[in-house]
């Protein structure tokens, strides 16, 4: 199992159409993918975009990403590349 | 049930839209999504559990199906960036934790779907409603709006579900022909939606009911709930929602000193109608719903001038059998009695008929529906013709073919009508002698007019419909609202002509739709010939109350200087001074067009 830690950039947070984007780059893979409020308040399932919605991440949210299985590298490096990239959305 | 929302908790809220059914009501909020149903709970035997279970799955797969045509759609007219909710709808139609809850319900609580995805909503809704993020809150109406598309696509094997609570507000986007025949609208105590106008679906059926309505809400469907308050002032044109106690305890009392809005039922309604001058004026009810035959006579209407046959459609998305058409038909005709009942062939696209898989239109009110639709499915007309000419045997009904253009129509149809009525004969059964009339809502038949007259018994001029082809104006869109002008010169010359080609072939013309229940836009087509009128039966007291106060040839003399004018703007200036001047008992100035403010 592996662990990241990342940041909500975007300005929205995790709102629907990021939520949407996570659990479908999250669904490719075969390896389980958590998120988990950093201050232990709140987990997901990176999978499941009812459970991502309800983690109510806003902007400025701190988030430990952990993926187990098989291709768990390459899934967490692919989750926290979203975070990174602030889904998208940073420039507009 | 889980428990919902505190109300408490929830800010009251103002809505401003336009009252188009007059009414004050306090009630609770019954979130209607396009096409929604109620839904009751049955216990299974454990037989069919596993049925059940794939029951469930398969209208998954065809809920996705359609989410994501709608994607495709949406992606391709608003672009990606708008479409990206509906991808989280299928996302959240696919979501494990969704599906593996209702599964599992269905298999312990041995319950039907429509119940397990209803519990398990509820129970995710109220997890959201905790949530101290006001986007995220928000995202309650995306589940609601999917578990509602998992419900509608379970009913596929329809159960019924049409019961509503006594207090029920519906509150809709709009109200479709669909939606409105699955609800049990007894029981409605008023209708809120986000669109529409005065001649909206909505409007008719809270007018017909005699429910107050209140439609271009904007956005109200989004932020209301299911069993929230609500509070509908069709007078001052707003909703409140959440309404705090002391707003509860004021309209408590507004609404019990004011009179129901119901009109008295069947006053003088024995006697002919006449004008002041004495001429004869005929008026007849719209019939949809069941819950208004009882309307027909309690508001003294002379028969049925309208009946919207494609109400035997809705609850069902596939064509009633013969058989069942026969028995609503036969129904109809005792309801009307003596004074029969006019039935228009559906009037749907082939969306409604054929099911959900039909192809999409880009432009249904401009594409293959009506007579159209019967003419190319002709299975369908001939199982419609049959149960008619049948029923026809044993009460007085007629036939009225909708959305005609031209004379090719009128004979394609008729045709086909008598081809079934000889094939009945030939069987031995026995059939009624109809009459075959036109309705006249489609410009091009208003040009000709009267080469369609001769070959039909009759017109029915559905003033609706021929307001919205005439100026090009979507009726239900409410951005342009102020385009649909009923009293338009246009719209008017094309009534003028369209009776003007009745009157030189002999035949009668019937003018239906929701104009000639507004007493003002009655005096007007009286004005311009029109005598025999349908509409909804709870106008019709009031309408009657006016041309018995009016002469015929103060009504022609102002249809004259209205045909004169060149916008509606200046028509609706005339009629505002001169019925103020002429018959101010009559016309208060709340029932008269209100001028238009710009901006």
């Amino acid at each position: 199992m592996i662990e990241h830690r990342v940041r909500v950039t975007n300005r929205l947070g995790l709102h629907a159409r990021a939520a949407a984007l996570l659990v479908r780059t999250a669904s490719a893979f075969s390896s389980a993918l958590r998120l988990e409020r950093a201050d232990g308040t709140a987990a997901a399932d990176a999978k499941s975009i009812l459970s991502v919605l309800m983690l109510a991440a806003s902007r400025g949210t701190e988030l430990v990403v952990t993926a187990e299985g098989a291709d768990e590298v390459e899934a967490i490096g692919a989750v926290c590349a979203l975070f990174v990239e602030g889904f998208g959305e940073n420039e507009r | 049930m889980s428990k919902r929302r505190r109300e408490v908790e929830e800010p009251e809220t103002r809505w401003q839209g336009l009252g188009v059914s007059d009414g004050v009501v306090i009630g609770r909020v019954l979130r209607v999504f396009n096409g929604a149903r109620q839904v009751y709970r049955a216990t299974l035997d454990e037989k069919d559990v596993e049925k059940e279970v794939r029951r469930f799955r398969a209208a998954i797969r065809l809920a996705r199906r359609q989410l994501l045509a709608i994607k495709t759609r949406a992606e391709k007219e608003l672009g990606a960036e708008h479409a990206y909710i509906f991808d989280a709808h299928v996302l959240m139609l696919e979501d494990l934790k969704l599906l593996e809850d209702v599964e599992k319900q269905i298999r312990e609580d041995r319950v039907n779907a429509e119940w397990a995805v209803k519990v398990a909503a509820d129970r995710l809704l109220a997890i959201y409603a905790e949530v101290k993020d006001d986007y995220l809150r928000a995202r309650g109406s995306d589940i609601e709006d999917v578990t509602q598309r998992i419900i509608v696509a379970l009913s596929g094997e329809r159960l019924n579900y049409r019961r509503l609570s006594e207090d029920a507000v519906i509150v809709a986007e709009d109200l479709l022909p669909s939606a409105a025949a699955e609800l049990d609208f007894e029981h409605a105590r008023a209708l809120a939606t986000d669109s529409g106008g005065w001649t909206s679906h909505t409007a008719i059926i809270a007018r017909g009911l005699g429910i107050p309505a209140i439609v271009g809400l904007r956005e109200l469907h989004r932020n209301a709930r299911t069993g929230d308050l609500i509070i509908v002032d069709a007078r001052h044109d707003e909703v409140i929602l959440h309404p705090s106690t002391e707003t509860i305890e004021q309209y408590k009392s507004l609404v019990e000193s004011e009179p129901q809005p119901r009109y008295v039922a069947n006053e003088g309604a024995s006697e002919p109608l006449r004008t002041l001058d004495g001429k004869e004026i005929t008026l007849r009810a719209n019939v949809e719903l069941p819950a208004e035959y009882e309307d027909v006579r309690r508001f003294g209407a002379r028969g049925i001038g309208l009946y919207r046959s494609e109400f035997l459609l809705m609850h069902k998305r596939v064509a009633p059998t013969e058989e069942e058409q026969y028995e609503a038909y036969l129904e109809i005709a005792k309801v009307a009695g003596d004074e029969g009942a006019t039935i228009r062939l559906f009037d749907l696209g082939g969306d409604k008929i054929g099911g959900v898989s039909a192809e999409w239109e880009r432009n249904p009110t401009l594409g293959l529906r009506a007579i159209r639709y019967s003419l190319t499915h002709e299975d369908v007309l001939r199982t419609q013709a049959r149960a008619i000419l049948r029923a026809a045997a044993r009460g007085r009904l007629d036939v009225v073919l909708p959305m005609i253009s031209d004379v090719m129509d009128v004979r394609r149809a008729t045709r086909i009508i008598n081809e079934e009525r000889a094939r009945l004969e030939a069987e031995g059964t026995e059939v009624g002698a109809i009459r075959i009339g036109a309705m006249i809502e489609v410009p091009s038949a208003v040009m000709t007019a009267g080469k369609i007259a001769s070959e039909v018994d009759f017109f029915s001029l559905g003033t609706n419909d021929l307001v919205q082809y005439l100026l090009a104006v979507d009726r239900g869109n409410e951005g342009v609202a102020d385009w649909f002008r009923s009293l338009h010169p246009s719209v008017l010359q094309s009534i003028y002509m369209t009776i003007d080609a009745a009157r030189k072939a002999f035949i009668p013309a019937v003018v239906c739709g929701e104009m000639a229940s507004t007493p003002a836009y009655a005096v007007v087509l009286l004005g311009l010939g029109a005598t025999d009128f349908s509409m909804t039966a709870s106008s019709i007291p009031r309408v009657r109350r006016t041309i018995e106060g009016v002469k015929f040839a103060d009504a022609q003399e102002i249809a004259r200087e209205c045909l004169e004018c060149e916008t509606a703007d200046d028509v609706e200036e005339l009629v505002r001074v001169y019925f103020k001047e002429k018959w101010p008992q009559l016309f208060p100035p709340k029932s008269l067009p209100a001028p238009r403010v710009e901006g």
